[in-house]
C-alpha cells in the first residue's frame, strides 16, 4: 500500500480513421510517494498517453490503474475530476493560463472547483506566487509576463489545491535553457518537500532531474532507472 | 460554498462579456429590440388604457345616450351606411317621450350641442361647447356646479336666458372676478351667469371644460326644434331601461313591428368594448413581432456561444484538467448566455421605457408614463428562458469535450 500509483498491463487504443493507433502497449508503472520520476521517450513513444492516464484525463483501454489504492478504472467521469482536483496538478508545456485574467486569478482557478471563498483564494494564490518568486507579478497579465514567468505561474497554479502528485509535460520546452533550469530547480525543491514529481519529457537533461526514470518506446517500457 | 460558486462563473460571465463588449452587443441586439416592443406596447396600451378608462367613465357610468347613429359601428357596406343615415332625426319629441312615460330610469336630458364663441365685454371664449340640457343633466353626467347653482326645472319651462359655465370659460371671459351675476354674450344674445361647473380635466386631450350649458328650451332659438341630438338617460338598471326605451321610441317613431330599430342606444361600456377589442388586436400584433425577434435574438445567443465554446475549447481543456466537473462547465456556458441575454432584457427595458416617455411626451400627456412592474418581470422572465433555452445547447457541447482533445486544441 505503499505505492501511490500502481499501473499493470495498460493498453490504450484511438480509433484514427479506419485504423486503430495503439498508443500503449501494456505498461506496468508503479509510483512511490515523494518519487522524482521522469517519463522519457521520442515523440509517438506513448508517454503522453501515459502522463493523461496517470493524471486521469484519460482512461485505459485495458488493464488496471490503481491511484491510492482506489481503482481508478471503475470512476465516473465526476469521480475522475475530483481525483484530478484534489490529488494533481497539472503544468503544461505551452503554460496554458487564461490570456485576460491576471497571474493571481490564473493560481486562483482550481480552488474555484473545490468553493474556496474568494478572499481566501486571492490569499492563497498570492501566497503560492511568493513562494515561486512571483510575489511583484501578482497582477499582471500572462502576456506581460515572460515564458519563464508564465511557468511558474503555472506550477503556483497546479499547486493550488495542495496536491501530491505534480505531472509536468514537457515543462521547460517552451523555455531556454536558463528559464528552464529555473523551472527544474522549483520542481525539484518540491521534490525535497514531499510532493511527488513526475516529468515528462524527450529532453535528456531535463530527463536526468528525475531520480528514477522510465523510458518509453512504441508503447512500451523499453527500459527502468 | 455552492453560492461562491455562483458568484464566481456569473463573475467570470461578466469579464468574459466585457472582454467582448461588441460582440455581446450585437449579439444581443434581437433580444434588445423584442424586450423594447414588449416593454413598449405593454405600457403604451395599459397607459392608453388607463386614460380612455377614465375618460369614458367620465361620460358616466349608468349613463345611456339615444341617438340617430350609433357610437360602435362594425365594418359596414355603403347600403348600410346609408340606410343609417337615412333615418329621421332623434329629436326633442323622442326626448319628452321618454320624460313622459318612461319608468325604469331616473333622469332624461336632451343634449343639444353646438360650438359657437361666447363675449364678455372685449373679451372672448372660442368654440365654446355650448349644450342645451334639462335640470337633470348634472345628475345624469355626475357634475355639480363649484359656484352658484345649476339649471332649474322653471328655467327650463320659461326658456330663461341664463347659462352655466365651464372652468375653461369662465377664465377667459371672468379671469379676475366672480362670474355669478355676470351677463355674457352668445351670437348677440344676453345670458345671465348663474352657476361654474365643476372642472372636468381631459378627454383624449380635449378640454371638458371648455363647456356652458344651457336650457334646452333656449338653445333651440339657436339651433331649431329639427335638429338631431343626444338623449342622455340614467338609469340603475341599465338593460330593462334599454328595453323600455326601445319600446318608447319605436311608439313615438311609429315603427311596426318587425322593421328595425331606427335608432341607437348607446353606452360608454360599448365603447370601452370596442377600445378593448382594439388594444387586444394591437397588443396580439406586437405580442409576435417581439416574439419574432426574440427568437431570432434566441438564435443569435445560440450562434455566438458556439463560437465562444470553439474559441475557448482549450480553456475548457484548462478548466478540466484542474478539476472541474462536466456540470460545473455547463453551468458556466449556461450562465453566460443567460447573462447575455439579461443584459439585453435590462438594455430593452430602459429603451422601452424611453420610447414610452417620449410617446407620452410627445402626446402632450395623454398617453401616460406608466410601466406595470410585472411587464418588466415579463420582460426579465422571457431573457432568461431565452438565455437557458438557446444556451443550453452550446454549453452541454461544452461540458462533453473530451478534457485531452480540448487541451491538444489548436
Amino acid at each position: 500500500m505503499n505505492e501511490l500509483i500502481k499501473i499493470k498491463d495498460v493498453t490504450k487504443v484511438y480509433p484514427l480513421g479506419e485504423t486503430e493507433v495503439h498508443a500503449l502497449r501494456g505498461v506496468d508503472v508503479a509510483i512511490k510517494k515523494g518519487e522524482f520520476i521522469s517519463i522519457i521517450g521520442p515523440s509517438g513513444s506513448g508517454k503522453s498517453t501515459l502522463m493523461h492516464i496517470i493524471g486521469c484525463l484519460d482512461t485505459a483501454t485495458s488493464g488496471s490503474y490503481f491511484l491510492r489504492g482506489k481503482d481508478v478504472n471503475k470512476m465516473d467521469e465526476n469521480q475522475l475530476a475530483d481525483i484530478r482536483k484534489e490529488f494533481i496538478g497539472f503544468v503544461f508545456q505551452d503554460f496554458y493560463l487564461l490570456p485576460d485574467v491576471p497571474a493571481w486569478y490564473n493560481v486562483s482557478l482550481p480552488m474555484i472547483y473545490n468553493r474556496v471563498t474568494p478572499r481566501e483564494r486571492k490569499e492563497k494564490a498570492v501566497k503560492i506566487l511568493e513562494n515561486v518568486g512571483l510575489g511583484d507579478r501578482v497582477n499582471h497579465l500572462p502576456n506581460q509576463l515572460s515564458g519563464g514567468e508564465r511557468q511558474r505561474v503555472a506550477i503556483a497554479r497546479a499547486l493550488a489545491n495542495e496536491p501530491e502528485i505534480i505531472i509536468a509535460d514537457e515543462p521547460t520546452g517552451n523555455l531556454d535553457s536558463v528559464r528552464g533550469e529555473e523551472i527544474l530547480k522549483i520542481l525539484s525543491d518540491l521534490y525535497e518537500k514531499g510532493k511527488t514529481i513526475i516529468i515528462v519529457s524527450h529532453e535528456k537533461y531535463v530527463a536526468e532531474q528525475g531520480k528514477r526514470k522510465i523510458y518509453l518506446k512504441d508503447g512500451r517500457v523499453e527500459g527502468k532507472g | 460554498m455552492f453560492s461562491s460558486f455562483l458568484i464566481e462563473i456569473l463573475r467570470s460571465s461578466i469579464e468574459s462579456i466585457k472582454a467582448n463588449k461588441l460582440r455581446s452587443l450585437l449579439t444581443t441586439l434581437g433580444i434588445v429590440i423584442g424586450v423594447t416592443t414588449v416593454i413598449g406596447v405593454i405600457s403604451i396600451v395599459s397607459g392608453l388604457k388607463k386614460n380612455v378608462a377614465t375618460s369614458f367613465s367620465q361620460l358616466g357610468a349608468n349613463v345611456l345616450y339615444v341617438s340617430k347613429y350609433p357610437w360602435v359601428m362594425g365594418p359596414l357596406s355603403r347600403e348600410e351606411w346609408k340606410k343609417i343615415h337615412k333615418r329621421d332625426i332623434v329629436g326633442l319629441k323622442e326626448a319628452e317621450a321618454l320624460k313622459e312615460y318612461g319608468t325604469s330610469f331616473e333622469y332624461v336630458s336632451p343634449e343639444i350641442g353646438r360650438h359657437m364663441n361666447m363675449e364678455r365685454a372685449e373679451k372672448e371664449a372660442a368654440e365654446v361647447d355650448i349644450k342645451g340640457v334639462s335640470e337633470d343633466y348634472g345628475r345624469i353626467i355626475n357634475q355639480d356646479v363649484s359656484l352658484g347653482r345649476f339649471l332649474s326645472k322653471d328655467d327650463i319651462q320659461y326658456k330663461r336666458h341664463i347659462c352655466v359655465l365651464g372652468q375653461d370659460v369662465v377664465n377667459s371671459l371672468f379671469p379676475e372676478e366672480n362670474p355669478i351675476g355676470n351677463k355674457v354674450k352668445i351670437q348677440g344674445r344676453q345670458f345671465n351667469v348663474i352657476g361654474m361647473l365643476e372642472e372636468r380635466g381631459k378627454m383624449m386631450g380635449q378640454s371638458m371644460d371648455n363647456v356652458a350649458m344651457i336650457p334646452y328650451t333656449t338653445m333651440t332659438a339657436f339651433t331649431g326644434r329639427r335638429k338631431t341630438i343626444n338623449i342622455a338617460v340614467y338609469a340603475e338598471e341599465g338593460e330593462e331601461a334599454e328595453e323600455e326605451i326601445r319600446w318608447i321610441l319605436r311608439g313615438v317613431r311609429n315603427l311596426k313591428p318587425g322593421e328595425e330599430d331606427d335608432f341607437a342606444i348607446n353606452s360608454s361600456e360599448a365603447l370601452i368594448s370596442q377600445f378593448n377589442q382594439l388594444t387586444k388586436t394591437i397588443f396580439l400584433i406586437s405580442i409576435a413581432i417581439a416574439a419574432i425577434s426574440l427568437v431570432v435574438g434566441g438564435i443569435g445567443i445560440m450562434n455566438i456561444m458556439l463560437v465562444s465554446v470553439s474559441e475557448r475549447t482549450r480553456e475548457i481543456g484548462v478548466r478540466k484538467a484542474i478539476g472541474a466537473k462536466s456540470s460545473e462547465i455547463l453551468g458556466q456556458f449556461l450562465m453566460e448566455s443567460v447573462v447575455i441575454c439579461l443584459v439585453g432584457g435590462f438594455l430593452g427595458i430602459i429603451l422601452g421605457a424611453s420610447l414610452t416617455k417620449l410617446i407620452s411626451i410627445m402626446s402632450n400627456g395623454n398617453i401616460p408614463f406608466h410601466i406595470p412592474i410585472w411587464s418588466i418581470f415579463l420582460g426579465f422572465g422571457f431573457c432568461f428562458s431565452i438565455g437557458v433555452f438557446f444556451g443550453f445547447y452550446p454549453a452541454r457541447k461544452a461540458s462533453k469535450l473530451n478534457p485531452v482533445e480540448a487541451l491538444r486544441y489548436e
